[in-house]
């Protein structure tokens, strides 16, 4: 690999002294003047029509400002996850409606002088409900005579794709497997919650400062339902306290804007965690039967998915998950029959939405276990059943016969099995516990490309010391492709870090992006980085030139001057800038456009260890391994933490991490104190690497990581109780027997 | 409104309070310390870990009315004259922060433990930071990041 300056390092998040010192300001650490506070009323049933509403009370408290219903609000029906102007989704949800469809939907909002007197305002509204019938389980809501909570059918439409004949390969296999998988919902668990401010001032401008990693797709949902041009709207996201995918779509910003308008007020909103975990998004739970026909050798002729997901109450992210699932398996294994149909179900709970892996997680657990069992009733090792049938470096999509980037699947199990000889061996102490290991392969894409138009742009300004502002619609929420982006306008200028700055996620000063989903950051918005650096360094060199009177190819950057590989002649940075403001009376602003052609596949092999206590059959992960083929590392530091982060998530996926709901749609769990995530003590020992083997289509040869290291981890660590213990588990999370 | 007096990052403040007021709402709404977050305001997360006489403590759960005369400590407390405390230096260098909004509270956890135990073991750690979340780094990089302040703390008090 090329001796790079920075990228490649250990370069910690550009923004970690704000945060360390507690100066980064987070959406609720803002106050503007005059701002109001704003609460919901929340359905407390999980299916009606509102017979009435009397908000009389509400509105003669004294302090109250506005109370928003769906008698004054806009009807406007709206798809949350909505990413471009053209783009028409399924669009059933609205700020507040007249029917309510899950416990925790929206009822009306209160804008009050101060929070207390919103939640007190909030108690003084009186509803009166005609209750419906209702769907907790997705498989009761698609019956035929099932009552539909949105048009004719709770079925919300199906996804299709298919390579080959199945049919064909199933009787061209020795052995057919039928098997039927759950995962349930879950809670992103960002520790910031949902939170937005708005303000629409005397111009009618709507400014809505969010917790949201969609501020285009956010502006285009905010201008239908309030019929404002563009231009009228600006999003800003100053920054999350994590997301995950679950601040992706539109929760809480069209409720506070709606306040604002009818105030003229700033008002805030921001989401308890009762309120996050329950009126937001969630992941989408789901069924998968997977049928798989093998050859005695272990080659796998002919696989067939049928999946089942509950997308919740409204469509938002509905066909897209399930969507996305369906073309990431197409990446992994050299299958030549394949065939998927999915269905996401409307029920009356929470709305699924995005969440890391989108769809991935769900899918692979299914698939990675039935094979493990197939590869155990085949009397085979897992590892030869994987290297068997899994994608080469020119392997390609069995359904359009086109490259999927270069995949490294199987250097990844090669280092994986590697890493493992390094475990120490684990003392089972005397017949207490049973120790096993299991592995998995995960997969996931690089960008939008296989839904939407995947494109970004990136402006570089620089000032007359040389220095630099980027401009990146890229949003901050930990993940470190803004700090990424910025090493490589470090690379290209030979601009220390510090003399690089940044502004983000506004819609206003930064060019169009698509939101930070789809684990795009890297392989998409990084080489919009990459292209504006390369603009700004020519502009800036041609000035140069005119300055040196040499020919531009001639020059080259130095941290402090422009000189000439040729020649003696050589003139300090600042110079040049002078020059072209006070002599050509030019200034250097260039900005780069960069979108996507493909989305190559990004991979990761997981094995993991654990011990299981056999008086209570406690579970506990000891040893992890996680080795993901990234094409190139750009910033060292993020891409651990991404693996890092993923394994907690990934353990309590596969473990402990459930939302629950009763037969009445109401949750059993409804905070952190019964929706239990990892704490320090309960994380394993890790171990990880990553196969760089250079994407040719990516910038500096590099591709996803975000979402691809989520996936693998639950049906890994479900493998390794499956051997351990010699059975069969079906359905996670698995809390023991 | 009750009056109360409090020493907050070393400075001796009154302020007045209703009886249902928590330390963290004190905090971040009439001090404007922000950097005290609220994430779940049961106990569960940390977010809002202060150090309150010496103790790590959830301020959702302190009525402010019960901190009168105690000294509390927040994030904003940590640098002194414009230098990081060792355990903010090793918060960035070992990559412990992402997302940045466990960070306050993870390092009033850690610096109250460093303060009582100046080289504790991996497992004294983990145990400080056991009523933290956070869900962007699985906590590794942070015990590695407490671990390194601790020997930092270590060495300057050698020289």
């Amino acid at each position: 690999m090329k001796d790079y300056t920075v990228i490649g390092k250990k370069i910690p998040i550009q923004d970690a002294v704000l945060k360390v010192t507690g100066q980064f300001k987070f959406t609720d650490d803002l106050k503007l003047p005059g701002m109001l506070y704003a609460q919901v009323l929340f359905s407390p049933v999980p299916h009606a029509r509102i017979k009435s509403i009397d908000t009389s009370a509400a509105e003669a408290l004294p302090g109250v400002r506005a109370v928003a219903t769906y008698k004054n609000s806009p009807r406007v029906r709206y798809n949350s996850t909505t990413r471009l102007y053209t783009q028409k989704w399924i669009e059933n949800e609205c700020i507040f409606d007249d029917t309510v469809r899950f416990v925790g939907d929206r009822v009306a909002a209160v804008a009050a002088d101060s929070l207390e007197i919103a939640k007190k305002a909030v108690r003084l509204i009186k509803v009166e409900y005609e209750e419906l019938p209702h769907y907790v389980d997705p498989l009761e809501a698609m019956a035929d005579d099932a009552y539909p909570i949105h048009g004719n059918s709770n079925i919300a439409g199906k996804i299709y794709q298919n390579a080959g004949d199945v049919e064909k390969g199933f009787t061209e296999a020795d052995y057919v497997f039928e098997d039927t998988y759950t995962t349930p919902a879950v809670h992103h668990g960002a520790i910031e919650t949902h939170t937005a401010i708005a303000h629409f001032n005397a111009r009618g401008k709507l400014t809505v400062i969010s917790a949201n990693q969609n501020t285009f797709g956010t502006r285009v949902i905010l201008s239908r339902i309030f019929g404002l041009p563009l231009s009228r709207i600006r999003v800003i996201n100053p920054g999350m306290g994590g997301a995950f995918g679950g601040k992706l779509e539109v929760t809480v910003e069209p409720i506070v804007a709606e306040l604002a308008r009818q105030t003229g007020r700033p008002v805030k909103l921001t989401y308890n965690r009762k309120e996050s975990m329950l009126s937001t998004r969630t992941r989408h739970a789901a069924v998968i039967t997977v049928k798989t026909g093998v050859k005695k050798d272990g080659t796998i002729v002919a696989q067939d998915f049928k999946v089942i997901t509950n997308t919740g109450a409204y469509a938002g992210s509905a066909m897209n998950v399930v969507g996305a699932m369906s073309n990431k398996i197409y990446k992994t294994y050299k299958i030549p029959n394949m065939r998927f149909t999915g269905y996401p179900v409307y029920t009356n709970t929470p709305c699924a939405g995005a969440m890391r892996g989108y769809g991935s997680p769900q899918v692979f657990f299914a698939q990675q276990c039935q094979l493990q069992k197939i590869a155990k009733a085949l009397n085979m090792d897992f590892a030869e059943l994987q290297f068997k049938n899994m994608v080469d470096p020119d392997g390609v999509d069995q359904r359009t016969g086109k490259p999927i980037g270069n995949p490294r699947p199987k250097d990844c199990l090669m280092r994986a099995l590697e890493l493992q000889k390094n475990w120490e061996p684990l003392s089972d102490e005397g017949g207490k516990y049973s120790i096993g290991v299991g592995m998995a392969l995960g997969c996931h894409g690089s960008s939008t490309f296989d839904a939407h138009l995947d494109q970004a742009c990136i402006m570089i300004k620089m000032n007359e010391d040389s220095s630099c502002i980027m401009f990146t619609g890229t949003h901050e929420m930990g993940q470190s492709a803004i700090t990424a982006q910025m090493q490589v306008v470090s690379e290209i200028l030979k601009l220390p870090l510090e003399m690089i700055d940044v502004v983000y996620s506004d819609t206003d000063l930064c060019g169009w992006t698509v939101g930070d989903f789809s684990s795009r950051g890297i392989y998409v918005t990084l080489y919009a980085a990459k292209k504006a650096a390369e603009a700004a360094k020519a502009a800036f060199l041609k000035v140069a030139a005119i300055m040196l009177e040499e020919d531009e190819s001639n020059l080259e950057l130095s941290e402090s001057h422009v000189y000439s590989k040729v020649t003696d002649k050589r003139v300090e940075r600042y110079r040049v800038m002078d020059y072209a403001q006070q002599v050509l009376n030019e200034d250097i602003i260039c900005s780069a456009n960069h979108h996507a052609t493909m989305t190559p596949g990004s991979y990761g092999v997981h094995i993991a260890r654990v011990r299981i206590e056999n008086s209570t059959g406690k579970v506990e992960v000891t040893d992890y391994i996680a080795v993901q083929d990234v094409g190139t590392v750009i910033n060292r530091l993020g891409a651990e933490g991404q693996i890092e982060g993923s394994v907690h998530m990934g353990i309590g996926y596969a473990l402990c991490e459930k939302l629950e709901f009763d037969a009445m749609g109401k949750a059993k769990t409804n905070s952190f104190r019964n929706y239990k995530m990892l704490r320090a003590s309960e994380m394993p020992k890790l171990q990880m690497d990553f196969i760089e083997e250079y994407e040719p289509t990516g910038p500096f040869g590099a591709k996803s990581i975000a979402e691809c290291a989520i996936v693998a981890c639950a049906p890994a660590i479900i493998n390794a109780i499956c051997n351990t213990l010699d059975i069969e588990i079906k359905d996670i999370p698995y809390k023991g027997k | 409104m009750e009056k109360i007096k409090l020493n907050v990052n070393g400075e001796d403040i009154t302020v007045e309070v209703e009886k249902n007021w928590t330390l963290l709402y004190v905090l971040r709404e009439v001090l404007d310390l922000t950097g005290v977050k609220c994430a779940c305001n049961t106990g569960d997360c940390g977010a809002c870990k202060v150090i309150l006489d010496g103790q790590a403590v959830n301020s959702c759960l302190v009525l402010a009315w019960k901190a009168q005369g105690k000294t509390v400590e927040t994030v904003e407390g940590l640098s002194k004259n414009g230098k990081l405390h060792p355990l903010q230096q090793a918060f960035i260098d070992c990559g412990a922060v992402q997302c940045g909004y466990c960070t306050p509270g993870m390092l009033m956890s850690a610096k109250a433990l460093l303060d009582k135990n100046p080289s504790p073991t991996e497992d004294e750690i983990k145990e400080a930071i056991g009523n933290n979340y956070c869900r962007c780094t699985g906590y590794y990089k942070i015990v590695e990041a407490i671990q390194r302040a601790a020997e930092m703390m270590g060495e300057a008090n050698a020289e």
